[in-house]
């Protein structure tokens, strides 16, 4: 893939969140904000933005900061109660992207640890919100920045998000594609130019192709204009870089928080 | 109140329960004074920990730590907490968002448990004793039963208070108001006095015990309107908190 992933995959997060019919978007990330204001622009102008836990309908700042917390900053439309955020997922009317560190073929998701539970070789951030997202009838997207044997496996080590829902609607961005996890298992919509390599070297989480999948090597032009927009600095191609580009990166955005 | 007193109500082995959420309105002010007092043995509750935890892992204060997630946001993972749970030099247990909300409100609702739909099917009560699968006596359903979690203190951080103690923030809330009503005693550190219209406060003065002043008093994290995380600092904890520097979160050359 030529382009960066981020720019692949924010414009089809973006293009995701408009079509999809949600009313709420809880943004959790750089990425996320940009695609749930450029989704806005792509056909859900209406859409509420929901900061954090307890401000279900706000308006982020136009410049995207470095994350979800950055993103307390915005200008709140009323104060909620923090339990008002389950309530919505409980009821479907949510739709939120995530980053699990794994992803297995049944849906699972985990951000606790790598190795037994409570026995972590590596200990990640923690639970998180997985296990209350996962489990409701919200729309959910898993957006990676890599498609790897150690993100997507046939078993996570820690289930942190149990087996979504039945109807529950799943889908996973990755530099490889998109895929919808179905009751037969996860389904490539479309790939990237080396999006079949990269689901092969990823066998545990079973991706079915049917050969005829559309191949998609450069983004949706409207939707990565929109995202530039609300981005245009590119905080969000953070989160799709690894090492010395994504603290190059860090420090850039810092330093523009900064007031450098 | 100052920190001095603040600090001399919290005795060693206290439950402490910590405001803000990720990099936002973190009490750290209040946490190094734990520190410098050589608190021993908390056991700390940070819904979405950060640099509040890191502080006071990296000064020896605590025993356990109760929380949904602990990191840097975009620098990356908490050096601290990280080797605390891998080294296992911390009793760690381990939430959801939504469990760990649900077990403070079922202290504020002062019931020892409260049912939850999210949970089911997860490692969570294998990493949590607090968390257990049941069934709900009137439908038969399976449900989790989340045990209440009480806090002796709940130390809060926010922009604004006003002169009666209500208490004002711009932007999420995040659980806050919940650990103010599970706790035995709530601080409020506050960056200014308003006059504001007690109507648009989050949280009612009669959930507040003390004002403690403290402009900058969430720095490294930030607390909109004031200040921004600093993510300068934020940056180098990540990248040296493993191995000391914790003068790096100490007080900010203003």
């Amino acid at each position: 893939m030529t382009v960066h992933p981020g720019d692949l995959l924010t414009p089809a997060l973006a293009r995701e969140i408009a079509e999809s019919g949600i009313g709420v978007y809880a943004v959790t990330s750089p990425a996320s904000v940009a695609a749930a204001l450029a989704a806005r622009e792509l056909g859900a102008p209406d859409l509420a933005l929901a900061t954090g836990f307890t401000a279900l309908d706000a308006e982020p700042i136009p410049s995207v900061t470095l994350g979800e917390e950055g993103l307390f900053a915005a200008g709140a439309a009323f104060v909620d109660d923090p339990f008002d955020t389950f309530v919505l997922l409980a009821r479907g009317h949510v739709g939120v992207a995530v980053a699990p560190a794994q992803l297995d073929a049944a849906g699972r998701t985990n951000l606790s640890g790598a190795g037994p539970p409570g026995h972590p070789k590596v200990a990640l951030p923690g639970a998180r919100g997985l296990p209350d997202n996962n489990a409701s009838p919200s729309r959910i997207w898993y957006l990676l920045p890599a498609h790897g044997p150690r993100q997507l496996v046939e078993h996570v080590d820690v289930v942190c998000g149990a087996v979504p829902p039945a109807g529950a609607i799943r889908r996973l961005l990755t530099p490889a594609g998109c895929f919808e996890l179905r009751p037969s298992g996860w389904h490539a919509l479309w790939l990237t130019p080396d999006g079949a390599e990269l689901v092969a070297g990823a066998p545990g989480l079973g991706i079915q192709c049917n050969g005829e999948e559309p191949i998609v090597s450069e983004p949706d032009e409207a939707a990565l204009a929109a995202v530039e927009r609300a981005d245009p600095h590119g905080v969000r191609l953070i989160e799709f870089s690894a090492g010395g580009e994504a603290a190059e990166r860090f420090q850039q955005a810092a330093a523009r928080e900064a007031g450098g | 109140m100052s920190f001095e007193e603040l600090v001399g109500d919290i005795p060693d082995g206290a439950t402490v329960g910590l405001g803000g959420a990720g990099l936002q309105r973190k009490p750290m002010a209040a946490a190094r004074a734990l520190a410098r007092a050589g608190r021993r043995d908390l056991t700390l509750v940070s819904f979405l920990g950060s640099l509040d935890v890191e502080l006071l892992l990296a000064a020896g204060c605590v025993r356990a730590l109760h929380s949904a997630g602990v990191a840097l946001d975009g620098a990356g993972l908490a050096p601290r907490y990280r080797a605390g749970r891998q080294e296992q030099t911390i009793e760690f247990v381990e939430w959801s968002e939504g469990t760990l909300l649900c077990a403070v409100q079922a202290t504020a609702r002062g019931v020892p448990s409260l049912p939850t739909w999210t949970g089911l099917d997860t490692d969570l009560p294998q990493l949590n004793p607090g968390v257990r699968e049941a069934v709900d006596p009137f439908t038969g359903e399976r449900v989790t039963q989340v045990r209440a979690l009480a806090l002796d203190v709940a130390i809060l951080h926010v922009p604004a208070v006003d002169a009666r103690g209500n208490a004002y923030v711009e932007g999420d809330f995040a659980i806050d108001g919940a650990l103010a009503r599970a706790a035995q005693r709530v601080y409020v550190c506050h960056e200014r006095t308003v006059n504001a219209d007690p109507r648009r406060a989050v949280l009612s003065r009669l959930w507040v015990d003390a004002l403690v002043p403290a402009p900058g008093g969430a720095w490294p994290t930030g607390c909109h309107p004031d200040y921004k995380a600093d993510l300068g600092v934020v940056s180098r904890w990540a990248a040296e908190g493993a191995r000391g520097g914790i003068e790096l979160l100490a007080e900010p050359v203003r």
